[in-house]
């Protein structure tokens, strides 16, 4: 409905992300090859995943056990590629800390290393949002608008950002906590992170029934803020357990 | 990169289905048509790309001679020339179809003396720039976002298959001894002579500077040119009306202040130091003409559907990453398109191919991970 339409529901997707980026991430710039980084991971991983799919395309659209398992699969790849995501971290911030050393510089700090969790979640985060929503927006920069059978009170194009904006949310956060939780070998927010996405990315499914998305889009965002709670707790324990090395 | 997709973007929205057929040296082997095979389209792209790569090969053998015999003043006013006239043709038919899209009402007059003045203001500003450093980017950008344009304008098998075809030229002509741009920055590295081509200069972070690059036009100017024929419309026979590439290069060379060598590869340990670091003065330069082939890249990828553009941005970027590890790794000028084309077609045609119907699919049904 009008490019004014367009750049709306393209902000209500990407608006907290941006403005992440700009106020935090854009000052330095290795977090912004972070960002770009992630962002292609997340791309390569869905390329691959839609590579392995394809010859399963098109499913029926009625039946949803089909993408019952397309989630599953998919989302246990993510979180496969997150760990690989977290070796790769790990390598460079070794070689960054020895760096460090030789030019007799301070080291990463804790929060410095938050500061690249949150950025490789920024990363995944845009990535599922221009992915998923910024791609189908093209027709809502026209005169019309689209309205799905399962949710037939709000347009699609507004439905499908108001998730984007959740999933972004929750891949954001989730990075961070996953990377504590990997740096502490904490068992809980290990497996906080993966089943967070399992069930974000089942709770999507009740969007099949007629009307489900009154249903789930706002379970969507209990868990998003659920994240968000987890990971903003977990920081503060951090930064005040490590007062003096702020 | 952006103003292409946008510009494509709009013009096309509204345009009939066959595009028109343009008579440039591009298709001089072959017109694709929608109705021939595939294989036919085949064949016909790679006529066309090896008749155009035969051509570039040509005129940079010709530039190098040039240079060499010390030229330099001719080769400037050829470039001013030639960009004169890529900005006010090729500039004017673009603001042209821009007019009719929108129906501004103006008239012929006033049209004509706004674009003559832009492109004086242009051919100065690229080559005498004693303007602010905006205005000359401003230009580089235009120029680079004109020809990319015009060359989104080429069918489409022909597009892709001229894309890898001068990323491979790009490869050879850097990286062999025998190569034409390899001579030439031999030859500017041996002369100890800034090498005069129309490049931007991008400078890493300085301690607190925001961002990962500040732009710079360079004050020396040279092009490569490149043949394209004009196209159908318009009656001028000037036959080979100029579109202007760069070469195609990154190098690393010390910007003129600053003595010795100092590589790039501090920069990028700067900005691994996370803004405390110091600031190097070495400076990585990009030419033109691969700005423009990236910007025909995800031109052409818009011209299907937005995620390609979306996808093949994002490969380029990572190309243009990795390329600049390289040169990191190498300290010698590499050539810059083959990576990100190589990424970006790839990506395309993945994108295309695997990636639009899941996600189409995924999203439909608002089921997403």
């Amino acid at each position: 409905m009008t490019v004014a339409a367009g750049i709306g529901y393209a902000l209500l997707a990407l608006g907290p992300s941006l403005a992440l980026f700009v106020t935090v991430i854009s000052k330095k710039p290795f977090l912004i090859l972070t960002v770009l980084s992630s962002t292609l991971l997340w791309l390569v991983s869905l390329i691959v995943l839609s590579g392995f799919w394809r010859p399963f395309l098109p499913l029926n659209s009625a039946a949803s056990w089909p993408f019952a398992v397309l989630i599953i699969t998919s989302v246990a790849f993510q979180e496969g590629l997150r760990l690989l995501f977290w070796k790769v971290y790990k390598r460079l911030e070794d070689m960054l800390d020895a760096f460090a050393d030789r030019v007799s510089k301070p080291r990463l700090y804790p929060t410095d290393k938050m500061l690249i969790a949150l950025a490789g979640g920024l990363g995944h985060g845009a990535a599922h949002a221009v992915f998923f929503c910024l791609s189908v927006l093209t027709p809502a920069f026209g005169p019309a608008t689209f309205f799905t059978d399962q949710c037939s009170q709000i347009p699609f194009f507004l439905v499908s950002s108001i998730i984007a904006l959740a999933f972004a949310t929750i891949h954001t956060f989730s990075m961070v906590i996953a990377f504590n939780g990997y740096s502490e070998g904490n068992k809980v927010d290990q497996l906080f992170v993966p089943v967070v996405h399992l069930v974000a990315g089942m709770v999507t499914l009740i969007n099949f029934t007629t009307g489900g998305c009154s249903i789930g889009i706002p379970i969507l965002y209990i868990i998003a803020i659920l994240t968000l709670l987890h990971c903003g707790k977990m920081v503060w324990g951090k930064l005040t357990e490590n007062q003096i090395r702020l | 990169m952006f103003l292409v997709v946008i510009l494509v973007a709009v013009l096309n929205s509204g345009s009939s289905s066959s595009p028109p057929t343009i008579n440039t040296i591009a298709t001089i082997a072959y017109s694709e048509t929608t109705s021939d095979s595939t294989w036919d389209k085949l064949k016909g792209a790679l006529l066309n790309a090896l008749v155009f790569v035969v051509v570039v090969t040509a005129v940079t053998f010709l530039l190098v001679l040039l240079f060499y015999f010390r030229c330099t003043h001719f080769l400037k006013l050829y470039m001013g020339f030639s960009s004169f006239i890529v900005l006010l043709f090729l500039g004017g038919e673009i603001a042209l179809f821009l007019i009719r899209k929108f129906s501004v009402p103006i008239d012929c007059f006033t049209f004509l003396v706004l674009l003559f003045n832009f492109a004086a203001v242009g051919v100065f500003a690229v080559f005498l720039s004693k303007m602010a450093i905006i205005v000359t980017q401003g230009y580089l950008v235009a120029i680079g976002m004109l020809v990319a344009y015009w060359f989104t304008l080429l069918p489409e098998w022909t597009t892709w298959v001229l894309l890898v075809a001068l990323a491979l030229y790009d490869l050879a002509a850097v990286l062999l001894p025998v190569g034409p741009l390899r001579l030439l920055v031999e030859l500017a590295i041996s002369r100890d002579e800034d090498i005069p081509a129309l490049v931007y200069e991008a400078r890493p972070v300085i301690n607190h500077d925001q961002g990962s690059g500040e732009y710079e036009g360079q004050r020396r100017a040279w092009r490569r040119r490149r043949e394209l024929g004009n196209d159908s419309e318009s009656d001028h026979n000037i036959g080979t009306s100029d579109a202007e590439v760069t070469a195609p290069l990154i190098q690393n060379r010390v910007s003129s202040v600053v003595d010795g060598q100092e590589s790039s590869v501090a920069s990028t340990d700067n900005s691994f130091l996370e803004g405390i670091g110091l600031g190097s003065s070495g400076a990585i330069k990009l030419g033109l003409g691969d700005f423009i082939f990236y910007s025909v890249l995800v031109g052409r990828a818009a011209m299907y559907d937005f995620m390609t553009v979306y996808a093949c941005y994002l490969a380029i970027i990572a190309g243009l990453g990795v390329t600049l590890m390289l040169l990191a790794l190498y300290q010698q000028a590499l050539p810059a398109l083959p990576v990100s084309i190589a990424f970006g077609v790839l990506f395309y045609f993945l994108t295309r191919l695997l990636l639009e119907e899941f996600v189409v699919q995924c999203s439909l049904n608002l089921v997403m991970f």
